[in-house]
């Protein structure tokens, strides 16, 4: 029992909840992947119930309190699941989630140094199975059926007008109503990204700098690359990277300063990948960069602020 | 019939002979009107005065430490969320604060004096009635508003140096209850016996602002009002819900009780959890400080490096990380070891 000075609690107080909202969330954003096929629901909570158990069996064997539901690792599972096309075999992802969650997420606890380990789980499918990662089947097939609009505009420039892109590109029973890009489960809906990221910013699970700016730095480093900012945000994972894998607490910066200049440098970097590179989805390099500067930035806001108050007189 | 009486006046004295024909009076004994800034601070001292605002901190120290001020500043902000011990004292018992802020502007030599109180307009219009010779200050009513540091970052237009006290800048900060209890003893004759608090007690309603003598015991209190405390569901909060302590019921009201909360047991635990690097607590921050780096490096025994001094130095333990924490990591009780590193 401890009693301390404060007694009241200001703020979301919802730390404990945070990874069950962002899972619950993960679902609305995936939508179309059930509403296509109602088993990837199925398959959806397989693999964050994989990523539970995977952290069940390692407070096993380094004997730390035990918890039987592991929701920040089930969070990790299922966004590794929400990241990559949906006909994944089973064992690369089974691999991909130990990956992440028993070398990356859980051993790094307490190191201000952490990596988002989502982002380290598709690295290793990225690099391990480069062909299954890039079979994106849309499920309406046409000519543009496997490839994602980032992949098409790499290859041949604008391949389709803005509103036919908009609209008239899927035509089904679901696929009218909503503005759906083909691509993996999470990025399919970008426009509901937008009122989920504004609950979770109004309930505290996430901040708000870290996603913004990451925004802003990357939209203008891609119009002055001469590509279009609006196309290239709304297709490619942009908005879903903001929300649930940029905004991500843990291993971002905690100092404001840190967090903005995080955004920038994950932004300009993920837009240049981009331009330059044949890596369309950089979001994981530019990620996992963002990640490894995140102490640096912390102490270097730490310092400045330091030195900012001894300057005053 | 009315008979005119007529009176000798020059029986005492022959008015053609004094030089002046009416003689002002001579004062025998020290009043408002003669504070000696030498002899002020023991009168603070013979009357027990400590800083009523939660600090403890000795008045005729800080008065002698003042002196040659130009403003005083009566704190009417109050120390903790919630309470209205400040505001109250100063709308019912200004005939004291008045006369205990005229006796401190004197004794430091101070022209002016600011009444610093939440923003309001009711109560500012009260108390332009009440105080017509002191100039109303408002501030925002956002908690830590009534801290020095920021009383004081409003009246400079900047923000001071760590450390630094308000002396420095030319301005003397007194909480309201302090300048009452001076007024009091002034007034009145009566050393610092009684001290005006909140009392409350959140899961019944009962909300009372009340004036009660130093070294009663907070049992007595409840008894006296009939609450239903219960040690198994509820604590006793001495001064408020940010920066107080919890205590026994057995323990006395002193001068630096601001409040007596009673609070359900229940409301106030709160369960550790591991940091998930939020960063609320920096975005909660009212002075902008990195409070889980200070406790990281306080954990680490990293207590050297003048940045970390700065910004130990800067955090006056508001608590306001604490509160804003939602894994409920205790940072004041860390910060308040790394005041004891500097």
């Amino acid at each position: 029992m401890s009693i301390h000075s404060p007694f009241v609690k200001t703020g979301s107080g919802s730390s404990a909840m945070a990874a069950w909202a962002m899972l619950a969330l993960l679902i609305p954003v995936s939508i179309y992947s059930v509403l296509y096929q109602a088993t990837f629901i199925l398959q959806f909570m397989g693999y964050a119930f994989i990523g539970s158990m995977a952290e069940t069996i390692y407070t096993l064997i380094i004997k730390r309190k035990r918890r039987l539901i592991c929701t920040g690792s089930a969070f990790t599972a299922a966004l590794i699941a929400a990241s990559v096309p949906p006909t994944m075999p089973f064992l690369p992802m089974l691999f991909s989630i130990l990956i992440a969650v028993l070398l990356v997420k859980l051993p790094m606890i307490g190191s201000p140094l952490r990596f988002n380990a989502a982002m380290v789980g598709r690295l290793f499918l990225m690099l391990v199975y480069p062909v299954q990662i890039v079979n994106w089947g849309t499920p309406t097939a046409d000519v543009i059926s496997t490839a994602t609009p980032q992949e098409l505009y790499r290859s041949e420039g604008f391949p389709l007008e803005w509103s036919e892109w908009l609209f008239s590109k899927i035509d089904g029973t679901w696929e009218g109503l909503f503005m759906l890009v083909p691509g993996s489960p999470g990025e399919t809906f970008p426009l509901l990204l937008i009122p989920i990221a504004a609950l979770l910013i109004w309930k505290g699970i996430i901040g708000w700098r870290t996603p913004l700016f990451f925004l802003i730095a990357f939209s203008i480093t891609t119009a002055l690359c001469g590509n279009s900012p609006l196309y290239n945000l709304l297709s490619a994972a942009t908005l879903f990277s903001a929300v649930f894998i940029v905004a991500d607490p843990v291993s971002t910066p905690m100092s404001k300063s840190g967090q903005i200049l995080c955004g920038l440098i994950i932004g300009i970097s993920n837009a240049l990948i981009r331009h330059f590179t044949f890596y369309t989805e950089a979001i994981v390099y530019a990620v996992l960069l963002g990640n490894l500067c995140a102490p640096l930035l912390d102490r270097i806001a730490f310092e400045l602020r330091g030195r900012a108050l001894l300057k005053r007189s | 019939m009315l008979r005119t009486i007529k009176t000798d006046w020059n029986i005492l004295a022959d008015f053609q002979t004094l030089e002046t024909p009416f003689p002002r009076p001579e004062r025998i004994y020290p009043g408002l009107d003669t504070i000696d800034p030498a002899t002020f601070p023991d009168f603070l001292d013979e009357i027990g005065l400590v800083g009523m605002g939660g600090s403890g901190f000795q008045t005729s120290e800080k008065i002698k430490a003042n002196i040659g001020s130009h403003t005083l500043v009566i704190n009417g902000i109050e120390c903790e969320p919630g309470i209205s011990i400040d505001k109250s004292v100063l709308l019912n018992d200004s005939l004291w604060v008045a006369a205990g802020a005229t006796a401190c502007a004197q004794a430091v030599g101070a022209s002016k004096v600011i009444l610093a109180v939440q923003h309001n307009p009711d109560l500012v219009t009260e108390l332009n009635k009440l105080y017509g010779e002191f100039e109303v200050l408002t501030f925002s009513d956002k908690y830590p508003a009534g801290a020095e540091k920021l009383i004081l970052k409003k009246l400079i237009g900047k923000w001071p140096a760590p450390g630094a006290r308000p002396h420095k800048f030319g301005f003397l900060i007194q909480n309201v209850v302090s300048l009452r209890a001076v007024g009091r003893a002034l007034v009145d004759g009566i050393p610092v016996v009684e001290r005006p608090l909140t009392l409350a007690m959140p899961s019944t309603g009962f909300y009372q602002n009340i004036i009660a003598p130093v070294g009663i015991s907070v049992q007595e209190l409840l008894e006296i009002y009939k609450l239903p405390y219960d040690p198994a569901i509820h604590i006793i909060s001495d001064s408020g819900t940010m920066m107080g302590k919890e205590v026994p019921a057995s323990a006395p009201i002193e001068k630096t009780t601001l409040s007596i909360l009673i609070l359900k047991r229940d409301d106030v635990f709160r369960n550790e959890r591991p940091c998930t690097r939020c960063g609320a607590c920096n975005t909660a921050c009212p002075l902008g400080l990195h409070p889980f780096t200070l406790t990281e490096r306080i954990r680490k025994n990293k207590t050297e490096g003048p940045a970390f001094k700065a910004q130990m130095t800067e955090c006056f333990l508001c608590g306001v990380c604490s509160a804003a924490c939602p894994s409920g990591i205790p940072l004041v009780q860390s910060l308040e070891k790394g005041k004891a590193c500097l």
